[in-house]
């Protein structure tokens, strides 16, 4: 139990915040926020749980993730809808920001960001031997949260207001900070590796479609430079900037506002006044943005960064046979049935091949190699439910490790003999070289 | 009879033992100009010093354009002091290595946000259209003194304070700031509180005040003729 | 009608329509990228098969025209407004409108000259300006925002490619036929800033009336309608081959990927059990890698296999001979070649341009925004009573300060001398 709410620690102080910038954007719905978002946040809980117990893991994270990626979409869209009418003078109060103060929506937006906080909170709750006390734990910490985040929101100088854009930016960081922790709801590594694969096609048709000459009569320099395009790199800095980007644009929508029109004040003094009253206003309202910005930071560094330990064993040297064939037997020293990677290192001549073998979780042996079709072959780390490609940070479900494309290990062909597999050496070989080649070419910038 | 801008009652302002302001009732009412005179020590300065709510009075009431300086706390202070109240000394007190305009702009900074063309605006009001980029130092102790009025009304102050403004300035320099002030109150109508030794300068003023020992011990009030 | 036609103007020219269209591609890429791990090769093939897809992309081009035509028209009435020929529109132009009591404009020409603006009285109008305009930056904008996206559809929608080899010696293949003789292809070292090597395809006159025509790498030439573009460098090799047990003796010609100098490439021998691997040796380290094109001076290596077993291995130039145990290889003729694509894509002008029109847009923006931009005022009386308005395009906050001290001197004068006013 100890151990459970340690885990709760990251997604509760989460809900405590998002609690806290809710009430300060709706300050004067109060109660309102208090109620959708307690029972948001317990119907979270209790929509995790029922997902994760008739559902299966990777459908159950899957649908989370939807609602996480769904946000992040929605805040980029908000945000560039924000920069495109910052510059514009309103002189009355529109439909839109009149739906927004109305207690309907105050209560809609609190309890769509509660159920999404609940679920990530109980996805840390095992599956397994849990009872509803256990589901209690969260839910009434964070019942507890809320009024403390009530107690010290009403605490806080009436001037510091949290504007709707600002604390929608917040929101979503603290809800993507919560989600971090957890690799399986991550959205950062999995957006990189997008990015990184978006760049390369982007920046491969784009030199096709302007036909600029191939590398062979361009200069090493020059190609150098166009080779970090393809680079692991511009997956992280990419993912860097469409992680930063729409709260930058927010604080910039926020800083660029117009300010008053004071041309009809006959005193300068007055005028001054205004404009400085409405600066300061503007600059308050930077201060949530700003702390949004560290809040995603967090998330992309706990991302880049997992806490989680990885089981990652050192590959253990086999031969092969005079007829060619691999023989590695399931049991002995170790128990290639025991749910867990194991890997393997197989040298011929001066070529070698890294591979493990793993008991998928329907009861299937798969033999794959330590690489994927498109990354360098960095290779492979298990964790709770899933491998994770080191180069990428990709997590592999369990269920899919064995099936070939995208970033699962590419399976080998073997035979299951008896007390045994056997596996081809000269496949292994093969398929190693083949693979390795060709993620080495398309890494290092070859067209 | 316009409304009052100033009302004490029983003000009184102690350090420790020494009593430098003794009870004191009086009525400044708005758009006036008061001369206060009495010699070194009398509470002049300390009279200056707490309607312009640089100190805070030991005892009695001070109501300055409605607010009650008692009640208000340091915040409150300050931003009275920002928006209400514009204070120009003997020394001129101006940044040296700021030039004219953008010591004036200080001041509009510290009320609010600087505006360039305001500033240099004030400035040509008291007559420094050409000397907008000099220095304190560039300047004569006349034109230093016009900075310090433009710096003192840039805020539209409802109360413009005086300590002895012109004392360092010769008797030319001493008409021409004081004709300048008359002007900028005819246009801004604000009220002058004026601390001065000088019964020249004093006759300036439509009412004249006389302080001895923290005690008010005489009032003159001044009949203008027309050729002032 | 004619209302129709404004709410299509109004929703044309939207501000709104290019982050939609581009979001929602976004929205596309996302949803192809969960089934294809060649996402936006298939968004584009989508694009290509789709005419709803293409006509959403084709908003953005309009879109742009559009803002031409609609921004044209709001710089002609701004310039209308600070000239004082007009009034109206000036809530919606103008960042500031003041209105005035009945007041001639007094004397404000001099102080608006001591903080730099240009003035101009007509009658009762003085108006006064400073700085340069951004309109001509916004024009080379919104142009390249129209070539930059009608290049991408035309190229995503009718582009089409050829892979051809150009070899020496042989006909210029073309997409609609065959074209002059290539009579030279020339690799040589560069100096340039970009490139290492340039190639040049020197192609005589053709029948067909096309001239003589020389092909380098960039920008590409076009003929016959398409695009000349050089992809990879290989040989084209004759050769004759014999062994104990064949009948007659092989010859053919082959074209030979035989570029980077080491990669090999096989020709197997029709109906028999031999395969030869050809390849170029690699140069010495140090020496240029492509010495052997650049020199045209091609010394082959190669190996002979039957089956799996390799029979021998050796070196031959240009018209050499290999023979051994009855095996005979001999190579009469080594010509280079370049696999080029033939490019139909007329898109690519357009991005071009957009590129062109961006740089210079940029060139103009980023000086004039920062150093020196556009602030206009207009003070304008009649019998109705005075307005002022006064617009900015950069340095708002000190534009807007000379306004207000303006409009508080105007205000002054008025108050101060009756005989001023009207």
């Amino acid at each position: 139990m100890i151990a459970i709410v340690y885990k709760l620690i990251p997604h509760l102080l989460s809900w405590f915040c998002i609690v806290l910038v809710l009430l300060r954007c709706f300050s004067v719905r109060r109660s309102v926020i208090m109620i959708a978002g307690i029972s948001g946040f317990i119907c979270g809980v209790a929509d995790s749980a029922v997902l994760f117990r008739f559902f299966s893991a990777s459908t159950s994270y899957a649908v989370i993730k939807s609602a996480l990626g769904a946000s992040f979409f929605l805040f980029w869209t908000i945000a560039v809808v924000a920069v495109y009418r910052s510059g514009e003078r309103s002189t009355t109060v529109s439909s839109r920001a009149r739906w927004f103060d109305s207690s309907f929506s105050a209560g809609v937006i609190s309890a769509f960001i509660a159920i999404v906080s609940g679920a990530i909170c109980a996805c840390r709750i095992p599956v397994v031997d849990s009872g509803a006390l256990t589901y209690a734990v969260p839910v009434l910490a964070a019942i507890s949260l809320a009024y403390a985040s009530l107690c010290i929101e009403k605490r806080i100088s009436v001037s510091f207001k949290a504007a709707p854009l600002g604390a929608f930016a917040a929101v979503v960081a603290l809800l993507l900070f919560s989600s971090s922790s957890l690799p399986r709801l991550d959205l950062f590594s999995p957006l990189s590796m997008k990015v990184m694969k978006g760049v390369h096609d982007f920046v491969h048709q784009f030199m096709e479609s302007i036909l600029i000459p191939d590398h062979l009569f361009v200069k090493p320099i020059v190609w150098k430079y166009i080779g970090l395009l393809f680079g692991k790199e511009v997956g992280f800095w990419g993912g860097i900037i469409i992680w930063f980007t729409p709260v930058l644009l927010i604080a910039l929508a926020i800083g660029s506002a117009r300010l008053p029109s004071v041309a009809h004040i006959r005193q300068g003094a007055q005028r001054r006044k205004l404009l400085a009253a409405a600066i300061r206003e503007q600059r308050l309202q930077l201060v949530i943005p700003f702390f949004s910005i560290v809040i995603f930071a967090g998330a992309a560094y706990q991302s880049s960064f997992p806490s989680v330990e990885y089981w990652d064993p050192t590959p253990v040297a086999v031969t092969a046979n005079q007829a060619g064939e691999i023989f590695i037997p399931k049991t002995g020293e170790i128990n290639l049935e025991d749910g867990k990677l194991h890997k393997y290192l197989f040298k011929q001549g001066t070529r070698e091949a890294r591979f493990f073998i793993l008991l998928g979780p329907d009861g299937q042996l798969t033999v794959d190699l330590d690489a994927c079709a498109i990354c360098k072959p960095d290779g492979y780390g298990q964790a709770d439910g899933a491998v994770l490609c080191y180069y990428c940070k990709t997590l592999i479900p369990l269920e899919t490790v064995g099936k070939p494309g995208g970033c699962n290990p590419v399976p080998i062909s073997f035979i299951e003999k008896g007390d045994g597999v056997a596996i081809d050496g000269i496949t292994l070989i093969n398929s190693w070289v083949s693979t390795v080649q060709a993620t080495t070419r398309v890494t290092e910038g070859g067209k | 009879m316009a409304a009052s801008i100033i009302e004490t009652t029983g003000l009184t302002r102690s350090y420790g033992d020494i009593c430098a302001l003794k009870p004191l009732d009086l009525l400044v009412p708005e758009g006036e100009w008061l001369s206060v005179m009495g010699h070194s020590g009398s509470g002049k300065s300390t009279f200056m010093n707490l309607v312009g709510g640089l100190d805070r009075p030991t005892s009695g009431s001070l109501q300055v354009g409605g607010e009650n300086l008692l009640a208000l706390s340091e915040d409150g202070l300050a931003r009275f002091r920002r928006e209400f109240v514009g204070i120009i000394f003997q020394q001129h007190h101006l940044v040296p290595y700021l030039t004219a305009v953008e010591n004036v702009m200080m001041a509009q900074y510290f009320h609010s946000v600087p505006d360039e063309a305001e500033a240099r605006f004030a400035l040509e009001r008291v007559g420094l259209g050409h000397r907008l980029k000099n220095r304190p130092g560039e300047l004569s102790g006349g034109e230093q003194q016009r900075v310090c009025i433009a710096r003192a009304i840039i805020n539209s102050p409802k109360l413009l304070l005086g300590d002895e403004p012109t004392g360092n300035l010769d008797h030319k320099s001493t008409i021409m700031v004081m004709e300048l002030l008359k002007e900028l109150r005819a246009e801004e109508n604000f009220t002058v509180i004026m601390v001065t030794h000088n019964q020249e300068v004093a006759a300036w003023g439509d009412r004249t005040i006389y302080l001895d020992d923290g005690i008010l011990v005489r009032e003159e009030r001044l009949v203008k003729t027309d050729e002032g | 009608m004619k209302r129709l036609l404004r709410i299509m103007l109004a929703v044309g020219s939207s501000r709104a329509v290019p982050p939609v269209v581009i979001g929602l591609f976004f929205v596309f890429y996302i949803g192809v990228a969960f089934f294809t791990d060649e996402t936006l090769i298939t968004l584009m093939a989508f694009t290509r098969r789709s005419v709803i897809l293409a006509a959403i992309l084709a908003l953005i081009p309009l879109n742009s025209l559009f803002r031409l035509v609609s921004e044209t028209i709001r710089q002609r009435d701004v310039s209308r407004i600070f000239s004082g020929k007009t009034l109206s529109g000036m809530a919606e132009l103008c960042d500031d409108v003041v209105e005035l009591p009945p007041c001639r404009i007094p004397d404000i020409e001099g102080r608006l000259a001591a903080v730099g603006y240009n003035t101009r009285r007509i009658g009762s109008t003085v108006s006064a300006w400073r700085g340069v305009g951004l309109f001509p930056a916004r024009l080379l904008f919104l142009a390249g925002t129209f070539c930059l996206f009608t290049g991408i559809l035309v190229s995503t929608t009718t582009k089409s490619a050829q892979r051809q080899m150009v070899t020496e010696g042989e006909p210029f293949p073309t997409p609609n036929g065959v074209g002059g003789i290539v009579e030279r292809i020339i690799l040589a070292q560069s100096t340039g800033l970009f490139l290492k090597r340039t190639l040049t395809m020197e192609v005589a006159a053709s029948d067909y009336g096309t001239g003589k025509k020389t092909f380098g790498l960039y920008p590409p030439g076009l003929y016959d309608g398409a695009f000349v573009y050089p992809r990879y460098l290989g040989l084209t090799l004759h050769f004759r081959f014999s062994a104990p047990d064949l009948p007659t003796e092989y010859e053919t010609s082959y074209s030979l990927n035989a570029y980077p100098p080491g990669k090999e490439d096989s020709v197997a021998i029709p109906d028999s059990p031999y395969r030869i691997v050809f390849s170029v040796p690699v140069p010495d380290v140090g020496e240029e890698l492509y010495v052997s094109y650049l020199t045209d001076t091609v010394t082959l290596q190669f190996k002979l296999l039957k089956g799996k077993d390799v029979l021998f291995t050796g070196t031959a130039p240009r018209g050499g001979e290999f023979v051994r145990d009855g095996y005979r290889l001999s190579l009469p003729d080594i010509r280079r070649l370049v696999v080029t694509d033939f490019i139909s894509d007329y898109g690519v002008l357009f991005i071009w341009w957009s590129a062109l029109l961006f740089a210079v847009a940029v060139c103009i923006w980023l000086p004039v925004r920062l150093f020196l931009p556009r602030r206009l005022m207009v003070f304008r009386s009649d019998d109705t009573g005075a307005v002022a308005c006064s617009l900015a395009e950069g340095g708002m906050r000190k534009h807007a300060g000379v306004f207000h001290e303006l409009l508080d001197f105007v205000d002054a004068k008025n108050k101060g001398g009756k005989d001023d006013c009207q």
